[in-house]
């Protein structure tokens, strides 16, 4: 076999016109020189084969693995090779040899084996890794959406300022806690817990150290609790989720825990910060309970150790709840009931303790509820009077008995006078003075005929409101007299300011004059009637019930009296009966 | 990560919609795709022949513009729109002569994304994030980017095969600008694009149709356009061409440079 001279330019003029037919085929990621170098040193490893005995084989398949693995790694690549090295090689590089078509034959066939299997490996890893980053990014993505659905609900049921579970999480906690486990004699306790006079803080420091304080509150609280679910209702309240409890001792451990956590003063900001707090505890079985009737019962709870003073924890109680509940249904029932025409007038008498005359007649409300039966007025005017509800009533009951008394007539000549309570909310009111003239307007009644009972803590005002009212009312001739004197301050210095008429002594006075030695009492009754006597007052005892108590009445000079003895109260004919 | 809810929900990384990165690694002649993305580029080389060629005459001239970086002696690359890392990556040509060189790599693409992360897994002079080449600014704060880059010093911005990818109503100008303003004076900007000069209407309006159907629709612009894009940068010779004929290794290989399609060029930010 006859060795070129200088066989590298021969090399040099295979390996280009190889680069030429290779470029283009697919992305080489190289200069063309770097092809051409490559591409030279794998034409003079072909050679070498050619040339050597035995043929080796694995040159070619070491000659297209190293063309895949510089990228030289098409389908086209390979057919452009097999096509340069068959018509190429042996000319170009002048290989001689009696076989050696023959051996070129072979060593392209291992070229080209070689090249497709190193090319299918290739493509094989290739789609390997392709799908696994896929997949890998399919997870991340995932794993992101978990991690932002995740924090999306952490949003949802989280408190931002506190970072406590919100009403939607604790709602979600409890519901899980009546309903997941009902029928097994379970038990549940909630403890509903405000701040004392929270606005306070902030009113003093600022809502931005409030809002710290109740951070500092909000972690106290969670540590005072575990592992119980404590979440931020709103403002400055919160409530804990005692699950399984086993009885009323471990939900007011509970309380008192927090209840302690919380005593302790908070530095914000360098303020000392004291806050107490407010428990309202219920605790009970899962079975027959729900989830609203569980927060409406600590929410109760919660007012009863508001107004027992704060700083404590109140236990639920079922009696105590559910007279609350019917006397709230009673107060919100009012106004149907007046628009009904189910509340009318009862009338007593206020009797002469000098000729046993009818002066007056007292104005009684009484309720006809459907469901109830007659309503005495000390069971629904608490509340008229504390929701307000008592300005519209009033209105109706002197309205009622201005109408029913401007009829009646009395055969002595004089009729009696109606005598009808204001309320303090009443007195207050402004238009008060407007509303008594067009009523008596309206009616006809005389204003002598017509007596307001108001009570002595009406007056105890610093506002000059209520008196100018009275005063009006009273240069309108109507008679003012306060009612149940002796029970508030019985402070008679301003009643020689205001334009009274009559002073109502209250019954437990005169009570005490059953008792044969009962002497404290009639001194005092008799210091006060003689005391009004000379501001120019009358004096009606309430409350009389016996001859005897009459007859010292009398005796001590007392005008006039009212109680059972003299009268129960009864309808309207009743009176006119005895006035006729 | 971040915290923030990833604009693609998983049902984006689906193999049933063909991808531009992927495609694109086809035309180069790898086999980092699936059937549909297969697909899309056969319908792509029926409408467009040259396809193929298109895309290594821009790979080429990807890898010319950081071999011309790297001998300008910059160190720094910042690569938006990096694709599935076949051959060729920023990162070996310029580290095969400067081994300190280091890349950050940026694609919306998250299969690409997670390619890459493997692929250069132990490398500690690169890293890859998902971002949006329309967000400069969360590129530019990227932890990671600013890990890798010291903006004190020159960094090479790479476009390179990415804005046709971006409609004007994306404010492309506005992108670069951003981009700009993170640079100190002797950086670089690589751009290239799709162009339509010169192009055959329907030729354009099939390949439009084809890109339709991936999440990446083509907005191809002329050279006056890319030119624009170079604002605030020197052009470096020849200035915006069709990608053959930027600093051509030989010169037959800038012959028939406008069966490229695609425009390129390189500015250098001065002052
Ligand atoms: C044709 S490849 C170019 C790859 C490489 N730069 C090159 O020229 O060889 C385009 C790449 O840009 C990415 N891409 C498209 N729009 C993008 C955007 N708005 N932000 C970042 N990458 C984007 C695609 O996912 C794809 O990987």
């Amino acid at each position: 076999m006859a060795e070129p001279p200088d066989g590298q330019p021969c090399v040099g003029v295979f390996a280009r016109a190889w680069a030429k037919a290779v470029a283009g085929t697919s992305y080489l990621p190289m200069t063309h020189a770097q092809l051409e170098m490559l591409l030279q040193r794998l034409t003079n490893l072909l050679a070498e084969a050619l040339r050597a005995e035995p043929l080796d084989l694995r040159v070619g398949h070491r000659v297209a693995n190293e063309l895949v693995a510089a990228h030289i790694a098409s389908a086209e690549a390979l057919g452009r090779t097999v096509e340069v090295i068959q018509l190429r090689l042996v000319r170009d590089l002048d290989l001689v040899a009696d076989d050696i078509e023959d051996r070129l034959a072979r060593l392209l066939g291992a070229v080209a084996t070689g090249y497709a299997r190193a090319l299918r490996d290739r493509t094989l890893d290739e789609q390997e890794s392709i799908r696994r980053a896929a997949m890998t990014a399919r997870a991340e993505a995932e794993q992101a959406l978990r991690a932002s659905e995740a924090r999306f609900r952490h949003q949802a049921t989280h408190d931002p300022l506190t970072d406590l579970p919100n009403r939607t999480l604790f709602a979600e906690r409890l519901a899980a806690a009546v309903t997941g486990s009902a029928g097994s004699g379970r038990r549940v306790g909630l403890c509903f817990l405000d701040l004392d006079r929270f606005k306070r803080v902030n009113d003093s420091f600022g809502h931005q150290i409030g809002d710290r304080a109740l951070v500092a509150a909000a972690r106290r609280l969670r540590r005072a609790v575990e592992p119980h679910l404590v979440a931020r209702l709103g403002g400055d309240a919160f409530v804990v989720l005692v699950e399984r409890s086993t009885g009323t001792g471990d939900v007011v451990a509970v309380a008192e825990a927090a209840l302690a956590a919380l005593s302790e003063p908070v530095v914000v900001d360098g303020h000392d910060v004291t806050v107490t707090a407010s428990v309202g505890i219920v605790e009970r079985r899962v079975v027959g309970t729900s989830p609203d009737d569980l927060m409406r019962a600590a929410g109760s709870t919660l007012l009863w150790a508001k107004a027992a003073g704060g700083a404590g924890w109140a236990l639920y109680d079922a009696e105590r709840d559910s007279r609350e509940q019917a006397r709230q249904e009673l107060s919100a029932a009012i106004p149907a009931g007046l628009e009904r025409g189910e509340f009318f007038l009862d009338y007593q008498p206020l009797t002469s303790l000098h000729d046993g005359s009818v002066l007056g007649v007292e104005a009684l409300v009484r309720w006809r509820h459907p469901r109830l039966g007659v309503l005495r007025p000390d069971s629904f005017i608490g509340l008229a009077e504390e929701t307000g509800l008592i300005v519209q009533l009033g209105g109706w009951v002197l309205a009622e008995a201005c109408r029913e008394a401007v009829g009646w007539t009395s055969a002595s000549g004089q009729p009696p006078y109606v005598s009808v309570n204001l309320a303090v909310r009443q007195v207050r009111r402004p238009g008060l003075v407007q509303e008594v003239r067009a009523l008596l307007r309206r009616t006809g009644l005389p204003p002598n005929r017509l007596q307001l009972e108001i009570t002595e803590s009406t007056m105890m005002t610093t506002s000059e409101e209520p008196v100018r009212a009275l005063r009006a009312l009273a240069a309108l001739g109507i008679r003012i007299a306060i009612d149940d004197f002796g029970t508030g301050y019985s402070n008679l210095a301003y009643l020689r300011d205001l334009p009274v008429t009559e002073l109502k002594v209250a019954g437990e006075f005169v009570r005490g004059l059953r008792t044969p030695d009962a002497l404290a009492d009639e001194r005092i009754l008799a210091s006060l009637v003689s005391l009004a006597h000379a501001l120019d007052l009358t004096v009606t005892a309430e409350g009389v019930e016996t001859g005897g108590q009459a007859e010292r009445l009398r005796a001590i000079g007392c005008d006039a009296g009212q109680g059972w003895h003299f009268g129960r109260p009864a309808p309207p004919d009743h009176i006119l009966a005895r006035i006729r | 990560m971040s915290l923030r809810r990833p604009d693609w929900a998983p049902e984006t990384i689906d193999v049933e919609r063909p991808s531009v990165a992927r495609m694109y690694d086809y035309y180069l002649g790898g086999s980092h795709n699936f059937a549909v993305d297969r697909a899309a580029a056969r319908a792509m080389v029926a409408a467009v022949p040259q396809a193929p060629l298109m895309a290594q005459a821009n790979r080429a001239f990807l890898r010319r513009a950081v071999q011309f970086l790297t001998d300008a002696g910059i160190r720094q690359f910042l690569d938006i729109g990096s694709g599935i890392p076949t051959v060729g990556n920023v990162h070996e040509i310029a580290q095969r002569h400067a081994p300190e060189s280091r890349v950050v790599y940026v694609d919306i693409d998250p299969v690409a994304v997670a390619h890459s992360r493997e692929i250069l897994a132990g490398n500690d002079r690169t890293a890859v994030i998902q971002e949006d080449l329309r967000n400069p600014e969360q590129i530019l704060a990227n932890p990671d980017v600013r890990a890798m880059l010291d903006f004190s010093q020159p960094v090479a911005v790479l476009v390179v095969a990415v804005l046709h990818f971006v409609s004007d109503d994306d404010r492309p100008a506005e992108v670069l600008r951003a981009l700009r303003s993170a640079l100190v004076p002797g950086s670089y900007l690589v751009l290239s694009q799709a162009s339509d000069d010169g192009r055959d209407e329907t030729e354009r309006a099939e390949a439009e149709e084809v890109y339709r159907r991936t999440d990446n629709p083509l907005w191809v612009r002329g050279r006056a356009e890319l030119t624009g894009f170079f604002d605030g940068f020197e052009l470096v010779e020849p200035g915006v061409v069709w990608v053959p004929q930027w600093r051509p290794e030989t010169p037959e290989s800038a012959e028939d440079a406008e069966r490229a399609v695609f425009l390129g060029g390189v500015g250098r930010l001065g002052g």
